[in-house]
This record gives structure tokens, sequence and C-alpha cells, in this order.
């Protein structure tokens, strides 16, 4: 599946999306009614500090009559609101921001759970990238729609009904024709949602166009200069970009008509009718000052929110995006072969075989069929073949990667599909043809994360691997730090790495996908001389593609196009003068030179 | 600050629009003086029981001419900044590709792709931001501030103007200070995030490792920690960021108290009116902005300097290749001559090539084997100058590559290299590549050439089908036989295919070879390969081993040799008898 398809995302549609994400406060319901609450003192103390100004204009500065006590109680009460407003506030800011960061901590861990049981095919089909970008990238967006929604929206709705309940309390005639306000503004979101978001889609889309333009160039760019079209592709790149600047002008042009500025414009538009209201009042009534003070303070700032509330709608939109991409690896049915039944099977011999087994990635076409033999306990059973003669697929099966669907694979007579992973993951050690190392130590490496082995049994299997000697040669030794994918060591060094790995867990079965990468014959012979010692007493599927290594196999299978076409051991089939003669023959001619 | 300086020349390149953004600004701050002002007398009026209908319909009319007036001037200065920010973007990112375009390989080797991508975005966005909402702080905090300053000191009173700018500097003072330990604690963050994501990529990329031995739930417990460590350095984000607001409301809080309680205080002593007080109030808020903006603009000019510092080193690198003084326009032509003494890779630590002497008449047909590593792919690289020999030279009809342009040079060319890159475009613009004009009956001759034909009358969309990344994912035999096809419209006098039928089957191979020999006459043809078969015709072959010449000769004659050649030979055959299964009929 391409990236393009993991972004196509057939419509649950925003409402489902916006809905299923909202869930995920559930089981912090308490935690968000308390900062609800503390939100709403926030706001009541805030609101009041315009009232205590009002009651000192009316009640005292206009009557020029000041009482100590009163004037004291005025000034402390407003100072202890402004302290109070800003305690509350940053106890709801952080209560908020750190819900949101454990909600989304949640989904992550979800999401990570969910991906432990996907099947190998989906890793096979998904690149790197993309399911990385889901787990990380995708969920710090969502997270900023937690942060929106909660911090920006609660908050910011709950501070605009206390503003205009305070303008009730003061003046209801005048806070009525306040109200009208709220559809205006309301239109205003409405329509700088209707007329943005299209261009910030466009935005978003032209700069993707934009970077995959630059990125595509940088990758072909020596056929670019080979082929002499850098002035044809300036163009191309101009145009793109001009584009883009076009569409970020016209965005940059919508906010500039309709956010800031033109809630100032309405700002001071509000500020007339209040004006006009006190004014025409005036000749006819005694007004407040004060009220009209506290009606001026209360407008000056019921326009921040909105305008915070403005800015936040685009992300809202592209966190809505990555939801549906995130919930959409959630709902993937495509999950690993699990353990069928309750019972606990162990493997205690070893015994591995194969009856008619047949397999197919894609339901089309069969990459094995009518696969059968059997690896009594120590044998070691060979599977040799040209590429995609179906070595490696015997061994996802046999790894239970993939589910066997005809035919079966039993081990000491059990059905495979009876054992638990943690039976067969301890008993069956694979090494892999690519040693993967992780970042982190040799030990770290070895033990990886089975905790029950220890420090001298990590020494002990790369002894038994005889990879001891390298390891003790390293700088920090058995602490010797690995960078990425091991690249501190050399590709020998990482396999008998791999291959201490494998012998720390002393499996009771070994399957061995031979590493086809050459090595210098010095460590090519400490890992021929490692792997048999690893073979004795154990039953060995062995994938090889030197066939100089399993001359001493119980049995050799030639598999040809999913089929075995040849079986026998060395002598066997080299007397038979069949293909498992004509590759001996190939390897055993030219060592020297390797045509790929 | 240094910054401004930095991008001097693109203000002034700009001027008009900066100059005159910036005269706006003034004039908006001057006429966001006018409704306080109004407000004050109105309020002022109230109290004195004086105000008329009239009085108050020139008040309004007041307030809702600086209201239209400057939602107009608010709307032009930005659309001057910013749109000047967003050409500036532009404009970095056009001499950044256009840079991009002069580097040669080397260039490619020593940097990744990822840190370009990342320079040509994120670096160009922060200095946009400093050009826009850069210059827009500096100059509105400057311009807001003094004119708000100036008018509350000089019409109101000096006094309690002092006094309630008393706790503002603590607000600048707090604002540059979270705004420092947030930037820290985000760096955290950031890594942190950085951190799981390294380790998520890692267990992906593993992900048959961890499967094979059971480390399902040891990952599981290392992404939680790795994730928790996440939060919690998110956490110590948000300790810092929720203090921010709530900061700065209790120094206005602070502010407006002490303006209210001493603006009161004056009153009673007739220093001022209500009026006044309540302008003074309004003017107060007007001052918020530019004092948060003011802490803002250190962070925002800190990034922006960066970014900048790290475009420009990048813009200051000289390409490795570039045409010579005195080079010549004139298309070579010709038989090639390579005369190399020793040439070595500027990032390795043995010569690639030693001691390649060899002569190859134009119209003749080389044939370039060896293993893996043995120089074939340099040898060509050379001849298309992607990278400059020092120790020799490499002449075409006489004439060396140094001595004529790149461009002239590239032109009598066709390369169809090793790893057949293709662009997300139609098939036909993909031949069509280096000759975009190109007709469609000429890339169909070509494909046909190139025995690709057939394959694209089998998609739905023919040549117009897209491939890349968005579409049709072809074989790697269609994907080179395309960029054969793609050389051969070059109808370039020297064609270079670089092992670029190794996923092409036998019988395609020999028809395409066939098609060679017949369409290119007279033309010189180079091809390196692995599969000594499509070589077996050539006029000559070298084996090459280790950066030279190890066998020379044709096909009869390095059989006879019975060396290298003639073991690689048989081998191959073998090869060929094991991958069909074996029958040796």
């Amino acid at each position: 599946m391409s990236l393009e398809a993991m972004d196509f995302t057939p419509g649950m549609g925003q409402k489902g999306t916006l809905g299923r994400l909202l869930r995920y406060m559930l089981p912090y319901r308490k935690k968000v009614l308390a900062s609800l609450v503390i939100l709403l003192l926030a706001t009541a103390t805030d609101v009041f500090q315009p009232i205590l100004i009002k009651i000192f204009i009316d009640g005292y500065l206009i009557p020029r009559h000041f009482p100590q006590k009163a004037m004291i109680l005025l000034g402390g009460g407003y100072m202890l609101l402004v302290l109070l407003t800003a305690g509350f506030n940053v106890a709801q800011l952080l209560l908020f921001q750190v819900l949101a960061l454990d909600i989304i901590q949640n989904l992550r861990v979800e999401l990570f759970d969910k991906v432990q049981t996907l099947s190998l095919a989906f890793f096979d089909r998904t690149p790197v990238g993309v399911l990385v970008s889901r787990l990380t990238n995708d969920t710090e967006a969502i997270l900023q729609m937690f942060m929106t929604v909660l911090s920006t929206f609660v908050q910011n709705i709950t501070v605009l009904v206390g503003i205009l309940i305070a303008m009730f309390a003061l003046d209801a005639r005048l806070a009525a024709y306040c109200l009208v306000l709220m559809p205006v503004t309301a239109l205003i979101m409405m329509l700088y949602r209707k007329v943005t978001s299209p261009v910030f889609h466009m935005a978003r889309q032209r700069l993707s166009l934009l970077n995959a333009k630059l990125n595509e160039s940088l990758q072909g760019m020596s056929v670019i200069q080979a082929m002499r079209q850098e002035e044809r592709l300036r163009g191309e790149f101009g145009a793109i970009n001009n584009d883009y600047r076009r569409v970020r002008f016209r965005n940059m042009q919508l906010n500039a008509l309709l956010l800031r500025p033109l809630m100032d414009g309405i700002y001071l538009l509000a500020l007339m009718l209040i004006l006009w209201y006190f004014g025409e009042r005036s000749f006819s009534h005694l007004v407040n000052i004060g009220v009209l003070y506290a009606f001026v303070t209360y407008l000056s700032r019921f326009f921040e929110p909105v305008n915070s509330m403005l800015q936040r709608l685009n992300f809202f939109q592209q966190a809505m995006v990555s939801s549906e991409r995130v919930f959409q690896i959630l709902d993937n049915p495509d999950t690993a072969p699990q353990q069928e039944g309750t019972d606990h099977p162990a493997i205690h011999e070893g015994r591995v075989c194969f009856e008619d087994v047949s397999f197919s990635y894609d339901g089309r076409t069969d990459v094995l069929k009518h696969i059968s033999f059997t690896a009594m306990p120590g044998q070691t059973v060979a599977i040799v073949g040209h590429t995609g003669s179906g070595k490696s697929s015997t061994v996802n099966l046999l790894m239970r990667f993939y589910p066997v669907e005809r035919g079966r694979i039993t081990i000491d007579g059990t059905d495979l599909r009876y054992f638990s992973d943690h039976e067969l993951r301890r008993k069956i050690g694979l090494v892999l043809q690519d040693p993967f190392l992780f970042v982190g130590d040799v030990t770290s490496n070895i033990r990886l994360g089975n905790t029950f082995v220890s420090d001298s049994e990590v020494a002990g299997a790369a002894r038994f691997v005889q990879a001891d000697g390298f390891i003790e040669a390293l700088d920090q030794g058995y602490h010797a730090p690995i960078g990425e994918r091991g690249a501190t060591l050399s590709t020998g060094q990482r396999q008998l790495v791999s291959f201490a790995r494998t012998m720390a867990m002393n499996p009771a079965i070994l399957v061995l996908d031979e590493a086809t990468a050459s090595v210098d014959t010095e460590t090519e012979d400490a890992i021929q001389r490692a792997l048999e010692k690893m073979r004795h007493g154990r039953t060995t599927i062995a994938i090889a593609h030197r066939l100089s290594t399993i001359q001493d196999a119980d049995l050799i299978l030639v598999l040809h196009h999913g089929e075995i076409v040849e079986q026998g051991t060395h002598q066997q089939l080299l007397a038979h003068e069949g293909l498992y003669y004509n590759m001996f023959l190939l390897q055993q001619g030219s060592t020297g030179l390797g045509a790929n | 600050m240094r910054v401004f300086s930095d991008l001097m020349w693109f203000f002034q390149e700009h001027r008009k629009r900066y100059l005159g953004g910036i005269a706006l600004l003034i004039v908006v701050a001057v006429i966001a003086l006018i409704p306080p002002k109004v407000v004050g007398i109105v309020v002022n009026e109230l109290a004195h029981r004086t105000l008329t209908s009239t009085r108050l319909f020139y008040a309004l009319l007041a307030i809702f001419l600086s209201a239209v007036i400057s939602y107009g001037i608010r709307y032009l200065w930005r659309i001057l900044l910013y749109g000047g920010s967003i050409q500036l973007a532009t404009d970095l990112r056009t001499r950044l590709y256009q840079h991009f375009t002069l580097m040669s390989p080397q260039f490619y080797h020593q940097k990744r792709i990822g840190d370009l991508m990342a320079h040509s975005t994120n670096d160009v966005q922060a200095i946009q931001e400093t050009a826009g909402d850069g210059v827009l702080t500096l100059v509105d905090s400057i311009t807001t501030g003094t004119v708000v300053i100036a008018t509350m000191a000089a019409t109101i009173s000096w006094k309690l103007t002092l006094i309630a700018l008393v706790p503002m500097p603590l607000m600048a003072y707090a604002v540059s200070r979270y705004g420092k330990m947030l930037h820290q604690r985000f760096s955290l963050a950031q890594a942190a995030f950085s951190d799981i994501n390294d380790r998520v990529q890692e267990y992906v990329s593993g992900i048959r490792v961890v499967r094979a031995f059971g480390q399902e739930e040891w990952e599981r417990k290392n992404f939680v920690a790795l994730s928790r460590d996440v939060v919690d350095k998110n956490v110590s984000v948000a300790r810092i960021d929720s203090l921010f607001d709530p900061t700065i409301s209790v120094i206005v809080g602070v502010s407006y108290f002490l303006s209210i309680a001493f603006g009161a205080d004056f009153i009673v002593h007739h220093q001022m009116n209500i009026g006044q007080l309540t302008t003074f109030t309004l003017y107060l808020g007007e001052l918020i902005w530019p004092m948060l903006a003011f802490g803002f603009l250190f962070n925002i000019v800190e990034r922006g300097g960066a970014s900048y510092d790290r475009v420009q080193t990048l813009l200051n690198i000289t390409p490795e290749v570039q045409d010579r003084p005195g080079a010549s326009a004139t298309v070579p032509s010709g038989d090639i001559h390579y005369d190399i003494s020793v040439f070595q890779y500027p990032s390795g630590d043995r010569p690639a090539l030693h001691d390649i002497h060899l002569d190859i008449r134009q119209g003749e047909t080389l044939g370039i084997v060896g293993r893996t590593g043995s120089g074939k792919t340099t040898l060509m690289r050379l001849l298309l100058r992607e990278f400059d020999v020092s120790g020799g030279d490499i002449l075409i009809g006489g004439q060396s590559i140094y001595r004529v342009t790149l461009k002239a040079l590239r032109q009598c060319l066709a390369y169809a290299p090793q790893d057949d890159f293709l662009f997300s475009a139609t098939i036909a613009e993909n031949i069509a590549f280096a000759r975009p004009t190109a007709t469609l009956p000429e890339i169909q001759r070509v494909a046909r050439m190139a025995n690709i034909a057939d394959d694209i009358g089998k998609f739905p969309d023919g040549y117009q089908t897209l491939i890349g990344e968005r579409g049709t994912t072809l074989s790697g035999g269609q994907k080179q036989r395309i960029s054969i096809a793609r050389a051969l419209l070059q109808d370039a006098e020297i064609l270079l295919l670089d092992d670029t039928l190794s996923a092409v089957d036998g019988r395609t191979e020999s028809n395409i070879l066939a098609a060679l020999r017949q369409n290119r006459a007279g033309r010189t043809t180079l091809i390196a390969t692995h599969r000594l078969r499509t070589v077996e015709h050539a006029d000559q072959i070298i084996v090459l081993e280790d950066g030279t010449i190890a066998e020379w000769g044709t096909h009869e004659s390095l059989w006879a040799l019975g060396g290298r050649y003639r073991e690689m030979y048989q081998r191959q055959q073998l090869e060929n008898l094991v991958e069909k299964g074996g029958d040796r009929a």
C-alpha cells in the first residue's frame, strides 16, 4: 500500500471521529470536572474585578467620599481577586494541559498495543515512515486538538459567558443589546471557516507538492544534471513555489480581512453602541459612570477569546485528519496469528513436521506448494534453492509469522496453532539473515528484554558462539555502545552477536536463515564453527546459501518455485546429478570471482 | 537583532513595501489614540451632564471613522509586511533550489536529503517569521509604545503614567525569561519526541527480531517509558506555559490598580478628571500588547538568526564541478580517450581508478565488466563530469572534456544510470525528460527500441500512465527499459548504459541490443554490466578489477586468454542453468 493510499480515508465523517476522540476523556471525567470547576472559579474572580472598580467609581469616587475601611476592603479585595484569578488560572491551565497529555499517552499506548498485534504482512506493505508517523506525529496532532478543545475553546467560551453574565448583572438592557455580538462573532467564525478552510487546505496541499518536488529533485539530481534539465526543473519548481506563494498570500489576505483588523473594527462599533446607549439615557436618566467603565472594560476583553478561537480552527481540522488515520490503524483487522485453544502444550523434543503445506501471500500465486517433511529431534534439515524459491516463506510459517491455511505444521505432534506465543518464542530460536541490532550496548543486544538472562549467561552465550574474543577486545567490552543498526560492528561481528542472542535463550529448535553477505575468511570460519556448535543437539531448520555449510545435514530439501524437487543427503543428491548437483558445481567452481 | 541587518538586502530591495508598512503602522498607532480619547470626553460630559445629542453624534462619528480607517490601514500594512515576508520565503526557496541544481554528487554524498529539506522548509519558515512578525513586533512595540506613552504623559498626567508603568518592565522581563525557559524545556520535549520517533523507527524496522524473540512486552515497556518521558517533558513545558498568562494578568492588574488608586487621588485633588482616568485606563490596555510583543521579539529573532545562518552556509558552498574559465560551448564529438593515472573519490580512502588508458573509436561499442566496486560506474561518472579527475584527462575528439562547458559535454552524452531513477510523472513525460518537446511518435519510437512499448500498451492509460509514488508501480525491468528509452531520446553521440539491463530477461535484452546496433550505427556506446552475454558482441571489452584494467580484448580473444573473463562466463552459464531448474537440456 502506498503512502497516498494510507492517506486516503473513506468517510467516517468528522462528527464520528470527534465523538470517538472525546470518548478518550471518559476515564478522566473526575479530573475534567475538577478542572472545569477551577476554570469557573477563575472566570468568576476574573469578571468580578471590573465590578469592584464600578463600585469604587460610582459609590466613592463620584461622591468624593473615601471611608478608609471601605477603601482597604475594595483595594484589598481587588488585589485578592487579581491574585486568585491568576492562581486559579495557573491551576486550570496546567490541569487541562496535563489531562490532554495523559489522554494522548493512553491513545499512544493503545495504538502501540494494536500495532503489536498486527500481522507481519501489514508491516511488509506499510512503509516504515508511515507507521512511525502514525504513532508519533499523528498522535501529536491529536494532542494539539485536545489542547485546543480543552484549553482554548472551553476556556474562552467560559470567559465569554462569564463576561455576558457580568454585563447582565450590571445593566440587563445594555447587556441584551450586547448579545448581538454573539451571533455576529459566530457568523464571522463560520464565514472565516468557510472561506479559509479551502484556502488552508490548498496551502497544505501546495506545500506538500512543493516538498515532493524538492525531495524528488534532490533524489534525482544526477539524472537532471546528466540530461541538462536544471533550467527546466528550476522553472517547474519556480512555478510551484509561486503557486504556493499565491495561496499563502491569499490565506494571509483572508486572515487580515477577517481576523484581528475586523475584530478591532467590531470592538469599536460595539464601543459606539455603549456610548450611544449611555449618551441617549443621560438625556432622560441619571447614568452610572462606573457601569459605563465596567462595560468598556468587559468589551475590550470580549474579543481576545474570540481571536484566539478563530486562530485555532485550522489546527482542529488537521487533528481530525490525523485522528482518522490513527483510527484506521486501530480498526485494522489484519492481525497476526494468535494461539488457538486454551491448553498450554510445551515443546520438549523438537520434532518439526510439515504436512502438505501450501501457502500464498496474496491469495493468488502459491509460493509454497505441498511441502512435507519431518525433522526428527536433533536433526538438521537444510533447505536450498535459488532466490524466490520459497525458502524464507517456510521459515515465516514455522515461526507463525503468517497463518498456515492449507496443510499443517506440527511440533512434537501438536499443531503449531495451539502453542502460546511465549512457548514458541522461547523454544524456537531464529537467526535472521539480516542480523538486526538495536541501539544500546553489546549486552543489551544479546539479552534483549529477557531480564532472566544474567550477565554471566550473556557472556556464556557469547563464549559459546566464540564472539567473546572480539567483544572483549572492544573498548568497553560487553558494554561497548552499539549505534544505529549496529553500524559500529562489522557484518561478521553483527552475525556473531545475533547468534549469541539466540543462544542466550537456549532454544530447543534452531531456525537459521543464513546470511548471503560475504565476510572475510577468518570471520566466516568463526561463524561456521559457531553454527556447528549451535546446531549440536538441536533440531535445526537451516536455509543455506552456501552448500558447503550443510553437507553434513541429515536431510537436504531442494526447493524450486515453491516445490520440493529433490531431497536426500548430500551424497544422494550429488549422485542424482540434478539441480543440487549443478548448484554445487557452481559454488565449487569459482569462489574468487563474484558475479552477483 | 543582527538578523535584521543580515536581511537588509531584502528590505532595501522592497523598501517601498517596508517603508509604507512602517508608515501605516505609525498612522494606525496614532488613530488608535482617538477612541479612548473620545470615550474620556463623553464620560466627562456625562459626569458634568453637559452632553448634547449633537456632541454625542460627533463623538460616535469620530469612533466610527477611526474604526473604518484603521480597519483599512490594518489590512493594508499586513498585506505589505506579511506579503513581503512571504515573498522573502519564496525567494529563498528559489535560491536554494537553484543552488541545489548546481551542486555536484559530492555535495549530495555529504548532506542528507532530509537535512536539505529541513533547511528549505523549517529554516525558511523561521526566516519568514522574522521578516514578518519580527519586523511587525519591533516596529509596533516601538511606535505604539512611544506614541501611547507620550500621549498619556502629555495629555493626561505624566505622574500617573510613570506610576502605571512601574510594573511594566517586570512584564517584559517575565516574558523574555519565561520565553527562554519555555524554549529550553521545549527543546528537551522535542528531543524526547525525537527519541521516541527513533525508537519506533527502530522497532518497526526490527519487527522480525521483536516477534521472533517474543520481545513484545519488553518493547511495550520501552515505548510506554519513552512516551511517558515525552509527557513528563511536556508537562514541564506546561508548567511554565500555564504561568505565562496569569503572570501577565497579575502585572497588568497591579498596573490598573495603581492607575485607579492614584488616579482617584489626582481627581480628588483636581489634577485630572474622571474622563481622563477612563481614557488613561483604555490607553493602558493598548500598551499591554507592545510590552508582550517586545518579550516575544527576542525569541523570534533568535530563531530567525540561527536559521538564516544555516541557509547562508548552505548557499555559500561552491559547486565542486563547474565550467572552467574559457570553456568552449561547442559540443564535442569523436573518439574517446581515457588517460587516467589515478582517481580517488574525495571521501574515499583508496583510489577508485588507476592507470586507465583506453581508446574508444567513434561508433564503437565498449563493454565494461567486473565485479561490484571494481570501478565500472566511476568510469562513466568521470566522463559525465560528476567528479573531476585531477590525475589525468579524458578527451573526446581530441578535446579535453574540461575545456568545454558542462552543458556542451553533457549534450553529447546520454546516460542510463544504474539506479534507474524515474520521476513522479507520466511515462511519456519520463521518456521525454531530456527533451520535453518530443512528439508522441518520437517517444513511441524510442520506447520500441527499448522494448518497453508493448508493456506500455498494456497499461490502461498507455503513455499517460502516472508512475512513481503516486502512480502505477513498475517492475525493475520496466523501469530500466524506460530509463533506456529516456536516454535514447536524447539522440546523443555517446550512449552510456550503466548496468541498465540487469533486471531485463535474456531475450528482451538481445532485442534491445539488436535495436541499438541497428539504430546507433556510427555512434559510440559504453555498456557496463555484470552479465557477460550483454557485451559478447562489443567491439572491445575491458575487465576491471580493483580500479584498473585487468583484461582487455574482444569476446573471442578474452575467451582464448582463459583468464577471469572466461571463468566468469562459464560460471554465469551454469547459473542460468540453475535458474531454469537444472535441466541440462
